[in-house]
């Protein structure tokens, strides 16, 4: 076999080994509250969530190439959503109202600024500059709406129940049961996600980021594609804020914020941008380390985290999933 | 209302939106000169904007004079920009999509290492020319005007340097056309060096300049990357001076006239929200021909 390329191939992860991956983390997950308790219950759905977020940009960034700093924004709109939908007083149902009017409200903003931008053309960096805009506008609609949400001081949301028609509901209070919740909905996500990327709609995802004008030329209406992963990835990331609100009961204007944006960038480059399993661990695992470290030394684990982003950009494109991808192919290459 | 409020009305959003045009005039000529002359979007503008009041901040604070303050930010910012070059930038020019998320990790950095050596405080800088000149009826503030004046001229200088001399012609003829510009033996490694650290100086002056108006912290910045880059982009990428003077009238203007309507966070929102459409109509900026 030559190994003589052209291009340097993207980093290219075994589909089947990501699956297998897939299985272990989802049953440890599954099996985790059986054994621990505590803090770690508590506060895992929230990293499962940071992770759903991740990958509504893992999809977004690493198949389609559109790169969105508004993640935040989306996911802000989802948390408020749930807020005001708890605080309407509708009865039992409310929890579910939060979380369909976030699915709404994320495809529905989504496909607004996506057609509207993509239709004419506007990409890449000015893409990139617009969803920063879009966080920084709903940050500042969120602190001066303030009879609405609270301004600065932010919305306290209560838990959701879980209402299972004839069976009852269940009260999400307690930790496992919102574990529960959370984690299905975490791989429901993961899977629909997947699926998506692996149908033909994901290979013209592809196309469209290797090269929009073959891939136009070839009659394929790029602009249509990108809009519709757009708004998958905004309904995605405003349902996760739906889940946060609900989880976390409290929402504020600072999950709208630059800081929060930037964030999710960062999870997605170094969990891997070409693989959702590596988003999802990459928030998962990078928002519970920002977490433990932050209380050792905020400032200076920002510092690194910075560092470590700059270095995944110029040396580690597919971040952990792509070195682990490239580790294993090379592993079966000498085999075979 | 009589005729006399009425006029007195406009006339003062008329001043107002002069000083806040070249205000933003100033904060985007750094992104602008790096943005229109060689490709590079400079995502960390922001943070050196912030770096730039910072160090005059800190300056002040060791007893310099404003003046002496504000040459010394230039020159550190300025240095900051040489030292992410040589490292990083120059590596990726070809790579415009890698330049944006190099230079985001570098605001990253910055904007860490800001709070680490200033901590998170907000800073306030003492304005060095409390008076106001009446004017009208009218009483406009020294140190304002004196940096709407700067920011002048300094466009003023900008378009000297690229318009009448001929380093300026050969940048200009950079632009156009890399590879014959260096066959013609313009040093091109060099020529986007001398550009990013003059636009990394530039933001640092406006950082430095603007530091008395603003109350100063860590992220301070941020909004003024997303508002240069609205200011050049409305403007037109590219045409230097009218272009950011253009896009500067149009997104502090309207500020300005939606501000006397409603708040200040809602004018704001109206103005990036406007300037996204006409970035989807008009994607070379508003005065160019399509």
């Amino acid at each position: 076999m030559s190994n003589t390329r052209p291009v340097a191939p993207a980093p290219r992860i075994d589909l089947r080994s990501e699956s297998a991956a897939a299985i272990v983390v989802f049953a440890a997950l599954a099996l985790l509250p059986l054994m621990m308790g505590g803090y770690v219950i508590y506060v895992l759905p929230q990293y499962l969530i940071y992770g759903v977020l991740a990958m509504s940009l893992g999809m977004l960034w690493g198949y389609a190439g559109i790169l969105s700093f508004g993640q935040a924004a989306f996911f802000a709109l989802g948390a408020y959503a749930m807020g005001l939908a708890m605080k309407a007083g509708f009865g039992a149902s409310d929890g579910y109202l939060g979380l369909l009017a976030a699915i709404v409200i994320g495809a529905g903003l989504a496909f607004l600024v996506g057609y509207f931008l993509f239709s004419a053309g506007v990409r890449d960096i000015y893409f990139v500059l617009i969803t920063l805009a879009l966080s920084i506008m709903v940050q500042q609609i969120a602190i001066s709406q303030s009879s609405l949400t609270g301004g600065f001081n932010g919305m306290y949301i209560p838990r959701m129940d879980l209402a299972l028609g004839p069976f009852g509901s269940v009260s999400l209070a307690h930790d496992r049961a919102i574990y529960y919740l959370v984690l299905p909905v975490t791989i429901a996500i993961y899977a629909g996600l997947r699926r998506l990327t692996r149908s033909d709609f994901g290979k013209v995802l592809v196309g469209i980021r290797e090269n929009e004008g073959r891939t136009l030329s070839l009659g394929f209406e790029t602009s249509w594609y990108k809009t519709i992963a757009f708004t998958i990835s905004g309904a995605v990331a405003c349902l996760a804020g739906a889940l946060y609100g609900a989880h976390a009961e409290f929402v504020s204007p600072s999950l709208a914020s630059v800081a929060f944006s930037t964030e999710v960038v960062i999870w997605v480059a170094i969990g891997g941008r070409q693989s959702l399993l590596g988003a999802l661990l990459g928030g998962l695992g990078v928002a519970a380390l920002s977490n433990y470290l932050d209380g050792l030394s905020p400032v200076f684990w920002q510092l690194i985290l910075g560092g470590i982003f700059v270095a995944v950009i110029i040396a580690f494109k597919g971040g952990i999933a792509g070195a682990l991808g490239r580790l294993v192919a090379r592993k079966d290459g000498t085999h075979g | 209302m009589t005729h006399e409020t009425v006029f007195h009305a406009i006339l003062s959003l008329a001043i107002q939106g002069t000083l806040i045009t070249f205000v933003y005039a100033l904060a985007a000529l750094g992104l602008a000169v790096v943005f229109g002359l060689i490709g590079v979007i400079n995502m960390a503008h922001g943070a050196m904007i912030t770096l730039g009041a910072y160090f005059t901040w800190a300056c002040l604070s060791a007893g310099l004079p404003f003046a002496l303050a504000v040459l010394v930010a230039v020159a550190g910012v300025g240095l900051v920009g040489l030292i992410v070059e040589h490292a990083l930038i120059r590596h990726f020019y070809d790579k415009p999509f890698e330049t944006l998320l190099l230079t985001w990790g570098l605001f990253l950095i910055l904007t860490e290492l800001i709070k680490i050596a200033f901590g998170s405080d907000i800073r306030t800088i003492p304005t060095p020319l409390p008076s106001a000149i009446a004017f009208l009826g009218f009483h406009i503030p020294e140190y304002e005007a004196l940096v709407a004046l700067l920011s002048a001229a300094l466009l003023g200088a900008i378009g000297l340097v690229f318009y009448k001399t001929s380093y300026g012609i050969k940048i200009r003829a950079l632009t156009q056309n890399r590879e014959v510009a260096g066959l013609l033996g313009l040093n091109v490694a060099a020529t986007y060096k001398i550009v990013f650290v003059a636009g990394a100086m530039l933001a640092g002056l406006a950082g430095a300049l603007m530091s008395p108006i603003l109350s100063i912290d860590p992220t301070i910045g941020n909004i003024y990357l997303v508002r240069s880059f609205f200011v050049v982009i409305v403007g037109g990428i590219g045409q230097l001076l009218g272009g950011t003077l253009a896009g500067s009238f149009l997104i502090g203007g309207s500020q300005t006239i939606f501000g006397a309507f409603s708040s200040q966070v809602i004018a704001q929102t109206v103005v990036f929200a406007l300037a996204i459409v006409v970035l989807r109509f008009r994607p070379t900026g508003v005065f160019k021909e399509k």
